[in-house]
């Protein structure tokens, strides 16, 4: 907490070293947000790119009394919504369909590279409802506490309860075999 | 294990990396981005007109208030004239020393629309040849990490070296304002308060209060609630002073004034427990300024001369800097230009975000110690950055309002139209004042000076558009 605040300290004054630092210390989990949320990982490199960029461009404005890593998140998350808006993808892929860009081969140019449990455990949330998705991806990936994600999702606790819940039985479902593997008493 | 746990596990090891090239790529477009970003700040900046919140700023602020009062007060040139006062005034020029308590409140809506309450109590130490010496503490009511709500200083009028000392102790700073010589010493032989309170209330209307006892004296009171009372700057003003019948020297006085500044300012100020012909000697006025104890900024700032081509210059600033011209000529109004322009305002709310107060007792232990001495070295810092920075702009534009005083002072019928006329409009009367009885010296909005009869003044006035101006309606 303290070097977040240093660091947009150093930020908001203009040093560079400042703005690299904040860079190095949350692309790699800003990009892994972006890319179980939008389940596309070209998606997400541009999504937190822009974020990234759009940050740089924020000194006069940002004001983060409270945690840096809530604040970019929060931006990742928003793009997301806006994406998924802007391209109309309100509805749900059927199972059928779903052949996600994560498990596309990534070329040498590309930003991110994406390890075979992630591109699994991305194609296996982008089979979710999105609003079960995120409010997965928000408690599990982020680290928000169900109020929080009631907050950011706009809805009560309770819905965003049933939405973990039946998100995470659809993952587990899904991804059984994974989820044993990373528990050390069965693995 | 619960299942929601090894779930958890699944997306903390399911991992994701960046290849060099790309990430080097993208760093740069933020870099780049921050960059031009920071660029077109710059720029703007000096025209913005922000408001500042951070209370390391307001203390700065608050510290140029009370500097930029008593310049003020200091620079303020009357010429007096009257009957029953004239005698007291006459009386008090005859003592080579005295001194006195001084309390000063102030209350109003200073900076960003939060009140400002700051409380000085003082002793102030006058000699005719040695100039004056106020031991005071300003409380700020603001409580900084490592600083204390309420400071001391010292401050120091030295009229034999043309200038103003400032020490502050608790940053372990000092200041240098330098006077022009030949002013300094007018001003100091005519304005000394509380001279200059006598002087100007024998410039006001004021009526006697009658007879009464203070401490055991019996005293004469007069009152003056003329608007006129320093220039009529002020909306309101109530001016007591009670002076000793027998000795003829003021026992106590009180001022309360009003002006209205997006909300109504209040300064309260009592002066009492004179003593006078009190026995001093010179090394009283010579200021003590500790080996470790560093100047704010560079070097000694200067005062600049009060003149109509310093006035020009202050005017110049403000456009330059601002793009705008004051409203009016009062201190607060100027003060609250410089203030809320953004000057100083990248002072950050995060550092005092991050203080001791706020860590946790974890994060103390594993690493407070040196992220507070750093953070405290630079809260001095900026604390110092900010104090001459301001006053650095402070300065040339309290020049505008001490010349319209003097002018004012002076009967020469100054108005000033700074609430409509803007640098753009260039032949319009920003301000002009009386040269003869016929002739009217006229500053206009892009800042060319005139001599114009008053017929030519009328009709450029009549051009303008029809707001309050500030002028002696008096005259």
């Amino acid at each position: 907490m303290v070097e977040d605040t240093l660091l947009v300290l150093g930020f908001k004054r203009g040093r560079r070293e400042a703005l690299r630092r904040i860079y190095a210390k949350y692309r790699t989990d800003m990009l892994k947000l972006a890319v179980v949320l939008a389940g596309d990982a070209n998606m997400a490199e541009d999504i937190v790119h822009d974020v990234f960029v759009k940050f740089a461009q924020s000194a006069d404005r940002i004001k983060v009394t409270g945690s840096l890593k809530n604040y970019l998140a929060t931006s990742v998350i928003n793009r997301v919504r806006n994406h998924r808006r802007d391209t109309g993808r309100h509805g749900e892929k059927a199972l059928a369909e779903a052949t996600l860009p994560t498990s596309a081969p990534r070329s040498p140019e590309q930003w991110a590279t994406l390890s075979e449990q992630l591109t699994l455990l991305a194609e296996a949330l982008g089979q979710l409802p999105y609003e079960q998705r995120e409010a997965v991806c928000l408690h599990m990936q982020t680290g928000l506490t169900l109020r929080q994600v009631a907050s950011a999702q706009k809805a009560s606790v309770n819905t965003v309860k049933g939405r973990y819940r039946y998100g995470m039985e659809k993952l587990r479902s899904m991804l059984n075999n994974e989820v044993e593997q990373c528990d050390p008493q069965t693995a | 294990m619960r299942p929601a746990d090894g779930m958890r596990r699944m997306f903390r090891e399911a991992e994701l990396g960046v290849r060099p090239e790309a990430d080097e790529r993208v760093l740069n477009d933020v870099l780049e981005a921050h960059q031009r970003s920071d660029t077109k700040r710059a720029s703007t900046r000096r025209i913005g007109r922000k408001a500042m919140r951070n209370p390391i700023t307001k203390l700065a602020i608050a510290a140029v208030v009370t500097v930029a009062c008593i310049v003020g007060l200091f620079m303020w040139k009357g010429t007096g004239s009257g009957v029953a006062l004239a005698d007291v005034l006459s009386r008090i020029q005859q003592v080579s020393v005295y001194m006195y308590q001084m309390t000063m409140s102030t209350t109003g809506p200073v900076i960003d629309d939060e009140p400002l309450e700051q409380e000085i109590h003082g002793t102030v130490l006058m000699s005719q040849d040695l100039g004056m010496k106020m031991t005071m503490e300003v409380d700020t009511g603001m409580s900084i990490p490592g600083h204390p709500g309420a400071t001391a200083h010292e401050m120091y009028m030295l009229p034999q070296q043309g200038k103003m000392v400032t020490v502050m102790p608790a940053l372990k700073k000092y200041t240098e304002i330098e006077f022009d010589d030949t002013e300094f010493q007018e001003q100091q032989k005519e304005n000394n308060d509380p001279r200059a309170m006598v002087e100007q209330i024998l410039q006001c209307g004021y009526t006697s209060l009658g007879r009464s006892t203070i401490d055991g004296v019996e005293v004469e009171g007069f009152q003056t609630t003329d608007p006129n009372y320093q220039g009529g700057m002020m909306d309101r003003v109530d001016i007591k002073i009670w002076v000793d019948v027998k000795t003829q020297l003021p026992v106590r006085s009180e001022m309360d004034m009003q002006m209205q500044m997006g909300g109504e300012m209040h300064m309260h100020m009592v002066i009492h427990d004179f003593q006078w012909d009190v026995s001093v000697d010179a090394s009283e006025f010579e200021p003590v300024i500790p080996d470790d104890y560093t100047a704010l900024g560079d070097g000694p700032m200067k005062m600049p001369a009060i003149n109509e081509e310093t006035a020009i210059e202050g005017l110049r600033l403000c456009a330059d800097r601002f793009a705008t011209y004051p409203e009016k000529l009062d201190m607060m109004t100027l003060i609250s230009l410089v203030t809320e322009s953004g000057i100083a305002d990248d002072l950050d709310d995060e550092l005092l975000s991050a203080n001791d107060e706020n860590l946790t007792p974890e994060e103390r232990t594993r690493n407070t110690e040196e992220r507070v001495k750093e953070m405290r070295e630079r809260l001095d810092k900026e604390i110092s950055e900010s104090v001459k920075e301001i006053m650095d702009v402070m300065m040339p534009i309290q020049a505008i309002g001490t010349f319209y005083m003097t002018l004012d002072a002076e009967g020469k019928n100054p108005a000033y139209y700074g609430e409509t006329v803007t640098p753009a409009d260039t032949d319009q009367v920003l301000m002009r004042w009386k040269v003869s009885d016929t002739e009217y010296r006229v500053i206009f909005g892009s800042l060319h000076v005139e001599t114009v009869t008053a017929d030519v003044l009328a009709e450029l006035e009549a051009a303008l558009p029809k707001v309050r101006a500030i002028e002696d309606t008096a005259k």
